[in-house]
């Protein structure tokens, strides 16, 4: 099954966090598909095929059933995090400048039009 | 069901019969008492009425309150583990919590003109009293 990139790596940034989290809050190291797609509340017949992929792209361990942050999810699971807060902190696109996230992509671009013109950007 | 009956469970939680997303105003309760972990708020759920069972209802429902900006994080370092999150209140926070206080005053009278009425035809034991003298039946 091919995937769409941008929803996987929107799902790879949503996933790495949540099992960041719940390693950090000592809840669970090495969830299942299940517990995870509970814990995300999502189907696990979806999120399976995403967790088989981010352990080809080595981000998790999958063994037994369980997946495991390798070094470099959870490296990828922690900054993310970080990165959506920077993101609550950026100029809105009223503000916009050089530096504007709508910049960063047409797809960001796109987005912010659309806010925009939808009247929920407070730009 | 047509959206307007709730499905109320034969025996059912504290946290089933609560006001829909009572979660919400819950958290920002919480951390205007104090800053907090994700595990902490947790445990600090349960006089609430919530479980510890889902703690994914609960990250999500953070993650709902920092995308709106009622509430912030940041990393806390560890010398003994993993670098955790801990989440504050925001201004807007506290404002809503405030707006949500209020709610729930109304609805609390609302329940006591219902209890009271039904109290006309049986007297209701609190809680805790009902659960020992059924378990003891």
């Amino acid at each position: 099954m091919s995937m769409d990139e941008l929803e996987v790596l929107r799902v790879r940034d949503e996933l790495l966090q949540a099992m960041y989290w719940m390693h950090s809050e000592g809840i669970s190291s090495a969830p299942t598909a299940i517990e995870l797609s509970r814990f995300l509340a999502v189907p696990d017949t979806i999120l399976t095929a995403y967790l088989t992929r981010f352990v080809e792209d080595g981000l998790l361990e999958g063994s037994g059933g369980r997946y495991v942050l390798t070094d470099s999810g959870t490296e990828s699971g922690k900054r993310t995090f970080a990165d959506e807060m920077a993101d609550l902190t950026r100029p809105t696109h009223g503000e916009c400048d050089a530096d504007c996230w709508c910049h960063d992509s047409p797809e960001a671009a796109a987005e912010c039009l659309h806010e925009r013109v939808g009247g929920s950007h407070s730009g | 069901m047509n959206g307007l009956v709730a499905a109320i469970p034969a025996d059912p939680t504290p946290a089933q019969v609560l006001p829909k997303n009572f979660l919400r105003p819950c958290l920002l309760l919480l951390l205007r008492e104090h800053p907090a972990h994700g595990y902490d708020l947790l445990e600090r759920l349960r006089p609430l009425g919530f479980s510890r069972d889902d703690p994914g209802r609960l990250y999500r429902a953070l993650r709902a309150l920092e995308t709106d900006e009622l509430v912030r994080s940041i990393w806390e370092k560890s010398s003994s583990g993993p670098d955790r999150r801990m989440y504050e209140l925001t201004r807007k926070g506290m404002e809503e919590l405030h707006d949500s206080a209020t709610a729930l005053m109304a609805t609390d009278e609302i329940l006591k003109i219902f209890l009271s009425r039904y109290s006309e035809f049986v007297a209701l034991d609190p809680p805790a009293r009902s659960r020992s003298r059924r378990g003891s039946d």
